[in-house]
């Protein structure tokens, strides 16, 4: 039997902890792209109020945490893979955060006429959502090279917003009827470009948990 | 920074009898760093540490094969004076084992064997090693006390002053703390720390989450082999071996 039973059972209890929050943030920023795309004003509102339950998780997580940290004294793998939950958990809140703030858009958005179909909000809205959920697939099965390329999508997500930045504000300027939503979309799709963002920070830390290596800032190398 | 190399074996084998019990060893020791030697009961890690003052000697049918070097010099040549080896590489033992004596005496104890008379001389370096030691400011007023009256910290730290007192080159240290109580433990671990400003010190230890706060270097000896020697904080937090991860993370030993 292997040692420390006791200890691994924690440390897949922490997973299943972060799993859990994964789910809500990515279920939240889901809905928020589906609100912001189609100027859903409830769906918004479940979003905005929803997150109050993933800011509880991320404190649940860092008391574990803490707790392993002290009475365990973790080495090596075990070590990293409570600093890489720790790592996620913070980035899963910041995703909460980033749907709670498109989700604003969204309902902004809903009270006035629709914009032009934009294919590339939708592009974007897609990279977000496929970073996400491969960067957590990458987390749950410890699978280094679908976190890279996950990393290596963020110049894509990055090129998109910019943009959708130019084709809004060109049209802003043929059409001033349109600033005041334009000006919404744009922030938008910021919030859109940080949750691939977010998405890359948790395959980074995949990256950390499984090899012991730091691949931020150099993944696209 | 690169450090010198202060002592180093080179496939070294020993056995006792027939059995071996070290094999094939090879490890570079830096000057003015700690080295840990860490490993389950059993490993060797206690036994290597006593190849390199040749305490190993001692032992009846025991043979030691492969090389040990302290400066590059081979100290298994022949010819070689053990006792001045042993005056060069200190050692600590896992329990206090002062001499029934008073405290002034236990420090003194070496410098009178190796012909040492100046009393002034023998004064100075007394308190000198007792300072080193972190045990003076203890110990002063009551220095021609019997030093079986200190507390066990105070009597390793005692030990500890009694090594310094000949003023070695390489301190050996075999679970200098496992008999200590926390507090106690602390004081051994922040003497290492400025010990190896002035000494080389390869420290036998149980305690990983000590090996790790003390030493510059971890090797880690299972069955008799070296699997793994490398920066301590490598080793700790990313250690190439896969046996070496099983064991710091508590999964076997």
């Amino acid at each position: 039997m292997e040692q420390r039973a006791h200890f691994s059972k924690k440390l897949e209890d922490l997973k299943v902890m972060v799993l859990r929050m994964a789910a809500m943030s990515e279920s939240a920023v889901h809905k928020s792209i589906k609100a912001y795309l189609e100027g859903d004003a409830d769906l918004a509102e479940d979003v905005i109020v929803g997150d109050d339950v993933i800011n509880d998780m991320e404190d649940d997580i860092d008391n574990f945490s803490l707790e392993l940290l002290a009475l365990d004294q973790p080495m090596a793998v075990d070590l990293r893979t409570i600093i890489g939950a720790q790592r996620i958990t913070v980035n899963l809140e910041r995703l909460g955060d980033e749907a709670v703030n498109l989700a604003h858009r969204a309902m902004f958005l809903s009270t006035r006429p629709p914009m032009p179909h934009n294919p590339k909000m939708e592009s974007l809205a897609a990279t977000a959502t496929l970073m996400l959920s491969n960067s957590l697939k990458s987390y749950v099965d410890e699978d280094v090279p679908l976190a890279g390329d996950v990393c290596r999508m963020d110049d894509k997500a990055d090129d998109l917003n910019i943009g959708i930045l130019r084709q809004l504000v060109s049209e802003m300027v043929t059409e001033t009827r349109i600033v005041e939503r334009g000006v919404h979309a744009i922030i938008g799709a910021r919030h859109l470009e940080r949750i691939a963002d977010l998405a890359t920070n948790v395959a980074e830390s995949v990256v950390f948990i499984v090899e012991g290596t730091s691949m931020k800032h150099s993944c696209k190398e | 920074m690169t450090h010198a190399i202060k002592a180093a074996s080179k496939n070294l084998d020993f056995f006792y009898g027939d059995f071996q019990a070290l094999e094939d060893i090879s490890i570079e020791f830096e000057r003015n760093r700690v080295t840990a030697l860490i490993g389950p009961s059993g490993c060797g890690k206690s036994t290597y540490l006593r190849c390199i003052n040749r305490m190993n000697d001692l032992i009846d049918g025991t043979r030691v094969q492969g090389d040990m070097f302290l400066d590059g010099e081979d100290i298994y040549a022949p010819g070689v004076d053990v006792v001045s080896l042993r005056r060069r590489i200190g050692m600590v033992f896992q329990k206090p084992n002062p001499f029934p004596k008073t405290i002034f005496e236990n420090v003194a104890y070496g410098l009178r064997v190796n012909g040492i008379k100046d009393k002034q001389l023998i004064e100075q370096t007394v308190e000198e090693s007792l300072k080193g030691a972190a045990l003076w400011d203890e110990v002063k007023e009551r220095m021609h006390t019997s030093a079986l009256g200190l507390s066990g910290g105070q009597q390793q730290r005692l030990c500890i002053a009694r090594a310094l007192a000949i003023e070695p080159e390489v301190l050996l240290m075999d679970e200098p703390a496992s008999a200590l109580d926390p507090i106690a433990t602390q004081k051994i671990e922040d003497l290492i720390h400025e010990l190896k400003k002035e000494f080389t010190i390869i420290i036998v230890t149980h305690s990983m989450q000590q090996a790790a706060r003390v030493s510059d270097r971890t090797a880690f000896f299972y069955m008799g082999k070296l699997i793994e020697v490398g920066d301590t904080k490598t080793l700790f937090t990313n250690p190439a071996n896969k046996q070496t991860e099983d064991y710091i993370t508590g999964r076997f030993g």
